[in-house]
């Protein structure tokens, strides 16, 4: 199974919609750096509103997904954690306190607008 | 009376399955939007343990009832290596497969009780609780 | 009881009550707001009671006792005015009959009847009324919860929660739960936790509030924590507790100057 990734201007959009298996996970990743590299897009806004679980695994793609991109020059903004994940994610002690997040993807596009440009 | 589901762990789809099946129950059970969370992703974290450290093995899910609580018990069992030292996966932290070692620590503070018996060449029994509120 | 000790006992019930109201007049309440009078009239309707039930097997064999008791109770007389009373009884009625002039036998014989009579009752007593205070702890502690943390949309984006007294684990699950669903309720980008009502900031209330504020960011809002009293600030530090990874402000005032501030709004006054 494979995440569609949508292309907006210099900023890439993905919607995660899909019960993340580890497979998927990793593939998404991939996907995902490869557009980098061949759009050079500048920012990135990962949508979590509709996952419901986020285990150490997923977090630990998500995390490393942020930094690899970061090498490559685009910054990656999560949006969307629902309360129960988040309290999940505390739970088992990760904060994931470098990846910017924000509350949905309008406000995850601001954020990265105005880091990029202001 | 007690209905008990398995699902054998022995590749990746598998732990979707568990996960899957994990919270079909705890929705049945009555538990609340972020306990299913809990639950889903223990069973999440348990079935990636068996796949990685053991190869293959199972998860189970039942009702469980005590002193008129009710709740949902996660049963983890594997014929893997075993666990040498499990005072040390019980710290925050540790890690043998370079993940977060969130893994059995991190399960404990997502389920209400939490027992590991572990035999080393002959596998690992996790019993894992969430009471509902 | 059997008919002889039961008869020793209405044979002496002047004697008894005598012995009654010199003891148990000495029994100081400080907690129940009853007068002398009051205090007499419920010692004589113990004794009557007592002396009825003597020929019952049960406490709550016609229940008067029980209502009885229930109601010293409910009127804030302690527990040991019961049990203090009824060991009262049993020193009495043995005294009672070891002033008759009886065989050591029959003696013993009342002495174990006695016990045998006594001893439910004081142990339905303390089964009862540790109930009672159990429903009322309970109660006491969901209305607790009830009380516990609702999040107040303040301005737009911007939201506060007070907290108030003591912060355990059970209430900090339901604070982040309350935290978290008013953050997506109300689309809050800043949240300010007002600690002001909360008395004794130690390791494990700092560890609630920093996994608080590490879930709101994860929803990708920010926490802002005010309310920082001197003594409070005095004691995080000296626990070596790190709260620098988010902001705090002292009071809510300087807390609310920076939230606008985050969402770009400002207050202006109209000349």
């Amino acid at each position: 199974m494979r995440i569609p990734i949508l292309k907006l201007h210099e900023y890439l959009l993905i919607t995660i919609q899909v019960e993340l298996d580890d497979q998927t996970a990793l593939q998404f990743q991939e996907d995902l750096l490869n557009k980098i590299h061949d759009t050079g897009a500048k920012g990135v806004v990962i949508d979590l509103t509709s996952v419901d679980m986020i285990d150490s695994f997923i977090a630990k793609v998500l995390g490393d997904v942020v930094r690899m991109s970061k090498l490559m020059g685009a910054q990656v903004v999560l949006t969307g954690i629902q309360p129960a994940v988040a309290i999940t994610l505390i739970d088992l002690g990760i904060s994931m306190r470098e990846v910017p997040t924000a509350l949905d993807l309008e406000q995850g596009l601001d954020k990265l607008r105005l880091e990029l440009e202001g | 009376m007690n209905i008990q589901s398995c699902v054998e762990v022995c590749n990746e789809w598998d732990i979707v399955s568990a996960r899957q099946l994990g919270r079909n129950m705890a929705k049945e059970l009555g538990f609340g939007n972020v306990d299913q969370a809990r639950i889903t992703t223990a069973i999440s974290e348990l079935a990636r343990n068996i796949y990685l450290y053991a190869g293959n093995g199972k998860i189970c899910i039942e009702a469980a009832e005590k002193m008129g609580k009710r709740g949902l018990k996660i049963i983890a069992t594997d014929n893997g290596p075993g666990i040498k030292d499990i005072r040390k996966v019980m710290e925050d932290g540790y890690t043998t497969s370079g993940g977060l070692g969130a893994g059995l620590p991190g399960v404990k503070r997502l389920m209400d009780e939490f027992m590991i018996d572990s035999v080393v060449g002959s596998g690992t029994e996790i019993i894992a609780t969430k009471w509902l509120r | 009881m059997n008919a002889e000790t039961m008869n020793v006992i209405q044979m002496k019930r002047s004697r008894i009550k005598e012995l009654w109201e010199q003891e148990l007049g000495g029994f100081k309440t400080e907690t129940s707001a009853m007068t002398p009078h009051m205090y007499n009239e419920l010692n004589r309707e113990f004794l009557d009671l007592l002396m009825n039930h003597v020929s019952l097997g049960d406490i709550s064999e016609d229940g008067t006792l029980e209502r009885f008791f229930d109601k010293v109770l409910r009127a804030n007389m302690p527990l040991e005015y019961i049990t203090q009373g009824l060991q009262t009884y049993r020193r009495i009625i043995l005294e009672v009959v070891l002033e008759e002039d009886l065989n050591k036998d029959v003696a013993i014989e009342i002495y174990r009847e006695v016990d045998y009579w006594m001893d439910p009752i004081l142990n339905k007593v303390v089964t009862n009324s540790s109930r009672l205070w159990e429903r009322t702890v309970s109660i006491q502690k969901s209305a607790l919860l009830e009380l516990s943390a609702p999040l107040i949309p303040v301005f737009q984006h911007i939201s506060v929660m007070p907290l108030i007294g003591t912060i355990d684990t059970e209430r900090a699950k339901l604070i982040m739960e309350n935290l978290l669903e008013g953050v997506i309720q109300y689309r809050s980008q800043v949240v300010l936790i007002d600690i002001t009502g909360v008395p004794v900031v130690d390791t494990m209330v700092a560890h609630h509030i920093i996994q608080a504020a590490d879930a709101v960011r994860l929803l990708g809002s920010t926490c802002i924590l005010v309310g920082i009293r001197p003594e409070i600030a005095q004691t995080i530090v000296s626990l070596g507790i790190d709260l620098s990874l988010f902001p705090t402000r002292s009071t809510l005032q300087k807390g609310m100057e920076q939230a606008l501030d985050i969402t770009n709004q400002q207050i202006v006054k109209e000349k």
